[in-house]
């Protein structure tokens, strides 16, 4: 179950800020989900199971070519220089 | 219907124009009430149906979908056209690139209308989790349209458009379809290009079409479809024949889904498997054994991914106005965030918990395992059987607002939808019937890659009920 | 004393690639305007995919075969999440093997000399994120960091090692020998700017590990273990606690200093990549791989010595530099006379590069070709020069780009072997030196004073031989 230094945590690591409001209602909210995922536990480990269901032939993947890309991907804060200028670092 | 457009274009009945022009009064006309749309691009739409008109003029070649109005659920990148995934985070991007599907309709002649409202990155199954407003169910505006691509289906269902795209992570697709009384299918896991498909669940979800009749959704499918080489996990897969082909099918009805709805709901699709053994099908009832632990391992996996997919978004590269000269870089990561709606956060979290350190193997590898074990079951039953049916939806759609306060109670709705997507299977909801004006819906699921089966039952279903296409006011 | 204990982590690009790693862009981004190398791929746009480069996986299979690791039949990806600017999905598509063997590479062996192999652990694939630069100008001081992502979705080779090392000095062999490899199998260019990083962890008596990254040449790795093992050492003495930590490398200081941000302590939530399915490299994959995969190092020096019957110390000068040793091989094909060309390269070529050498391409600059080698070779072989006319014309080739026999034509170098002109030559010296003729009629060794001097006069075109045996003959005559 979740208190709020866990909720704190996770959203941390997430680089979420929670409201007020959600500090305030989000455990009861989560836990009700992950008491309905704890069922999982229920379900018997079977190492015989191939548990990735695609799989691709090395042949298949892409070749090593180079293609310049004709968009402008990133045209958001860059500077003249053409640096894209994001917050401070420390 | 989409082939009636383009034969009425080909056939010069009325001009691209015209027909634009139709839509588009439609639109000013209805949405406001519905609100299926968060951008419409008039302009756009319009010269491309000047430029089909000129070809058809001087006898150059139109493709397959010439004046066809497709709207876009607003997770699929359109280049030029602004896609927000309904999130403030993505208010202002624009995608500099089409995704896949979007060029292959652009090469068929299709005119993109617009982008379509949905639960913010489509984690919701009412779209009012959409940050800019809800959409209304055009069979009563008072009502859910059901979600997360609730604009898509509520804009067909109303005559907004000919035809829309979805994306189904979950039931995505076919949930709104079955609460707006349209045509909605899921493709098999890879049918269809993801490249530019804004990821939610990248190994649960597949963009596919929204339509008022089966053979247009065919259609559209047999344009999307295809293995792209900016996508790994796409495949081959032969084309979807238009005319019914298979002959007498046989079909099972999944208990744990009947016996889990409603009394108006297990009835209709009661009827409608009825209506299957007039024409000839087979019908049994059969059991599936891990259906308890498959909800629980969709919200594993599906906010597993989510939590990582979503963490691209720090407005560096794109997103939203906000200043960076107040914050410290991970001050500002963390204010930038906070402008997700709280449905997202909360999937967000709940991912972030599943994989934190030491719990893989209590919730993430449990579920994978129980897509392993689900897919292998569903195979075997598909040995015996062509097709897997039940509704769509466990219950009527229900009120704006009704559910919104108990998101818990929320993901409950995804329950029979939900199984299509772990498997990997495609599966499509037609619409089968009415209760106090409000929609029900059939759900068909079939072995991978046989959507073909799926087309001929559905198509042979909707011969024998008499569906009305659209409510006749809004 | 086996007191100290140290495992590596090397990064290294693949700069053999053309393209990034998950993308079509150019890989080299170096010298580029900032940002203009990118997709929207690379640039973590919505909606994007990564595309594996499949070539990258046969470099980093070579990687592995030449550390000596087992390759799996399948390889998987996972995503390694944590936030950073420089980071553009926020996550990085990485390999891990900790919930089953799912690297390029693991379990390896690497010799490092006779007495001493050191285990790797694993070699994977993962991207590289782009680069923070600081602006310092100004208004911007530290107000805002500037990103350029022309760097992002490179490929590296991650090399990690089990703490077998006991002394910097075994690391920086480690390190020598492992650049050297992997320049011969061609994976890394290391003398690009930044194309191979090393950190390091340090324990004492195997207690607690400290990590020591920032760590930005190979010149700094053994001064920042030496500066962690002094550290560690007097904690030790005063009985105080080491942690586990990280720590990072200060090269102005020269200290290790505890990394103030929390971005070591993540909890990276690794969860396979979806996006990419698990890649069947196949039975046949490695074994192919080893038909045409480049030599490794050991393997070359062997073959020089068995086929070339060149010395070992011959042998180790070509192998420590690959480019000369390619160089030298191309010789031989036009020319089968290994050990003679050997001795060219060696002795009067090496020292010109030394002196002269300033970028890495010194090979393709230099205007010295294979058959200009060849023929100087053949020139020597067939006593029709000299071996001090060889150097100089060497030099005169490397500077000027001329064939040899142009050089001999016009500076009329032949060697003098007709004893005719010989004769004259010695006639003028012993003219010219008449007590050192005395003394060499009583003193055989004054001989070579002589012999000096006419290969002085000839401008050492005079064959030795020829001319030595008729001095003598001459002093023989006259004393009659």
């Amino acid at each position: 179950m979740i208190s709020i230094e866990e909720l704190k945590y996770l959203a941390e690591i997430s680089k979420i800020n929670l409201t007020e409001d959600e500090i305030d209602k989000f455990p009861s909210q989560l836990n009700k989900t992950i008491e309905y995922i704890d069922i999982l536990e229920n379900l018997d480990s079977d190492e015989s199971i191939a548990l990735d269901l695609y799989e691709i032939n090395f042949d298949e993947l892409r070749n090593d070519i180079v293609k310049k890309s004709d968009g402008q991907p990133i045209i958001k804060n860059l500077t003249e220089e053409g640096f894209l200028r994001g917050p401070k670092m420390k | 219907m989409a082939y009636e457009v383009v034969e009425g274009i080909k056939d010069q009945q009325f001009t691209a124009e015209q027909y634009v022009d139709s839509i588009i009064k439609r639109i000013e006309d209805v949405d406001s009430k519905i609100r299926s749309f968060i951008t419409v691009d008039t302009e756009g739409a319009l010269s491309s149906a000047k430029i089909i008109d000129r070809k058809i003029k001087e006898k150059e070649e139109i493709g397959s979908l010439a004046g066809v109005t497709i709207g876009i659920k607003d997770n699929i990148s359109t280049k030029g056209i602004r896609t927000t995934c309904a999130s403030k985070i993505l208010e202002g991007y624009v995608p500099s690139y089409d995704a896949t599907v979007i060029t292959k309709l652009k090469q068929n002649g299709a005119i993109i209308l617009g982008k379509l409202n949905l639960d913010e990155f489509g984690m919701g199954s009412t779209t009012e989790y959409s940050s800019f407003h809800s959409t209304h169910n055009p069979w009563n505006l008072d009502y859910v349209p059901g979600g997360s691509s609730g604009g898509s289906s509520a804009a067909v269902a109303a005559g907004e458009c000919t035809v829309s795209l979805g994306s189904d992570t979950g039931g995505s697709i076919r949930c709104p379809a079955s609460f707006c009384s349209v045509v909605g299918l899921k493709p098999t896991y890879g049918k269809v290009s993801r490249y530019g498909l804004i990821s939610y669940a990248n190994s649960l979800e597949q963009i596919g079409p929204i339509c008022k009749s089966v053979k247009d959704a065919a259609i559209i499918m047999n344009i999307i479809s295809g293995k792209d080489m900016m996508d790994n996990t796409s495949m081959n897969s032969t084309p979807i024949g238009i005319h019914s082909k298979l002959g007498k099918l046989n079909i099972a009805i999944i208990k744990e889904l009947i016996n889990g709805s409603d009394h108006a709901v297990t009835r209709t699709v009661y009827s409608a498997s009825e209506k299957f053994r007039d024409i000839g099908y087979s019908c049994d009832e059969v059991s599936i054994k891990n259906v308890d632990y498959a909800l629980p391992s969709y919200y594993t996996l599906a906010s597993a991914e989510a939590c990582s997919n979503l963490a691209r978004y720090d407005n560096l590269r794109y997103g939203y106005d906000f200043p960076i000269e107040e914050y410290k870089w991970d001050a500002y990561f963390n204010n930038v965030r906070k402008n997700f709606g709280q449905e997202v956060k909360r999937r967000i979290l709940i991912g972030s918990y599943v994989l934190s350190s030491g719990y893989y193997g209590k919730y993430y590898l449990k579920a994978k395992m129980l897509r392993s074990l689900l897919k292998s079951e569903l195979l075997k039953l598909f040995k015996k059987y062509d097709l897997l049916i039940g509704p769509t939806m466990p219950i009527l759609p229900f009120k704006i607002g009704e559910k919104i306060e108990d998101p818990f109670k929320m993901y409950l709705v995804d329950i029979n939808t939900v199984l299509a997507n772990l498997a990997g299977i495609p599966a499509i909801s037609i619409p089968v019937g009415f209760s106090n004006g409000l929609p029900i819906g059939l759900q068909i699921m079939a072995a991978p890659f046989q959507e073909q089966k799926l087309i001929d039952a559905s198509l042979a279903l909707e011969d024998t009920i008499d569906i009305q296409r659209g409510p006749n006011t809004i | 004393m086996n007191l100290v204990m140290i495992g590596l982590e090397i990064h290294a690009q693949i700069t053999a690639l053309k393209s990034k790693l998950f993308c079509s862009c150019y890989c080299n981004y170096r010298d580029l305007r900032p940002n203009t190398n990118i997709c929207e791929i690379c640039s973590g746009l919505p909606g994007t995919l990564p595309l594996i480069n499949k070539k990258a996986i046969e470099y980093a299979t070579m990687t592995s075969v030449a550390l000596g690791c087992k390759v799996p039949d399948k390889i998987m990806f996972y995503r390694k999440n944590y936030f950073y600017p420089d980071l553009p999905k926020n996550f990085q598509i990485t390999q891990y093997n900790v919930y089953g063997l799912s690297s390029i590479g693991a379990d390896g062996l690497f010799e490092l000399d006779d007495s001493k192999k050191i285990r790797i652990t694993r070699v994977q694939l993962e991207e590289d994120p782009g680069r923070i630069v600081y602006s310092d100008e100004g208004m911007n001081v530290r107000n805002s960091a500037l990103v350029d992502y022309n760097r992002a979705g490179a490929a590296l080779i991650e090399i990690v090692t089990e703490p077998d090392f006991n002394d910097p000095k075994e690391v920086r062999l480690f390190l020598n020998k492992l650049t050297l490899t992997l320049e011969h199998i061609g994976v890394c260019d290391t003398l690009l700017e930044g194309s191979v990083r090393c950190d390091v962890n340090v324990s004492m008596k195997g207690g607690n590990k400290v990590e020591i990254k920032n760590i930005n040449s190979f010149k700094e790795v053994e001064k920042a273990i030496n500066y962690e093992v002094t550290r560690q050492t007097n904690m030790y003495n005063r009985n105080l606690k080491i942690e586990n930590e990280t720590r990072h490398w200060d090269d102005r200081k020269k200290i290790t200093f505890k990394a103030r941000s929390k971005e070591e302590e993540h909890d990276y939530r690794y969860f396979p990549e979806p996006d990419i399915p698990v890649i069947v490299l196949g039975n046949n994959f490695v074994s192919n791989l080893r038909g045409y995969m480049p030599e490794l190092p050991n393997e070359r020096f062997t073959r020089y010595l068995s086929k070339y019957k060149l010395t070992e110390h011959t042998s180790n000068i070509l192998i420590n530099d690959k480019k000369l040793a390619d160089f030298f091989e191309s010789c031989v094909k036009i020319y089968f006379s290994p050990v003679e060309i050997a001795n060219v390269l060696i002795t009067d070529l090496k020292s010109f590069i030394d002196n002269n050498s300033e970028s890495t391409d010194y090979l393709n600059n230099m205007k010295v070709t294979p058959e200009h080698i060849a023929e100087l070779v053949k020139l020597i072989e067939g006593n029709k020069i000299s071996r001090i006319t060889a150097k100089d014309i060497l030099i005169k080739i490397a500077e000027s780009g001329v064939s040899p026999a142009e050089i001999l034509n016009s500076t009329n170098s032949f060697k003098i072997d007709d004893e005719k002109t010989l004769k004259d030559t010695i006639d003028k010296i012993f003219d010219s030196e008449p007590s050192a003729v005395n003394d060499a009629r009583n003193n055989p060794e004054a001989i070579n004073f002589l012999l000096g001097k006419v290969m002085k006069f000839t401008k050492g075109r005079a064959d030795p031989k020829i001319a030595a045996d008729l001095i003598e003959g001459k002093l023989r005559k006259s004393e009659k």
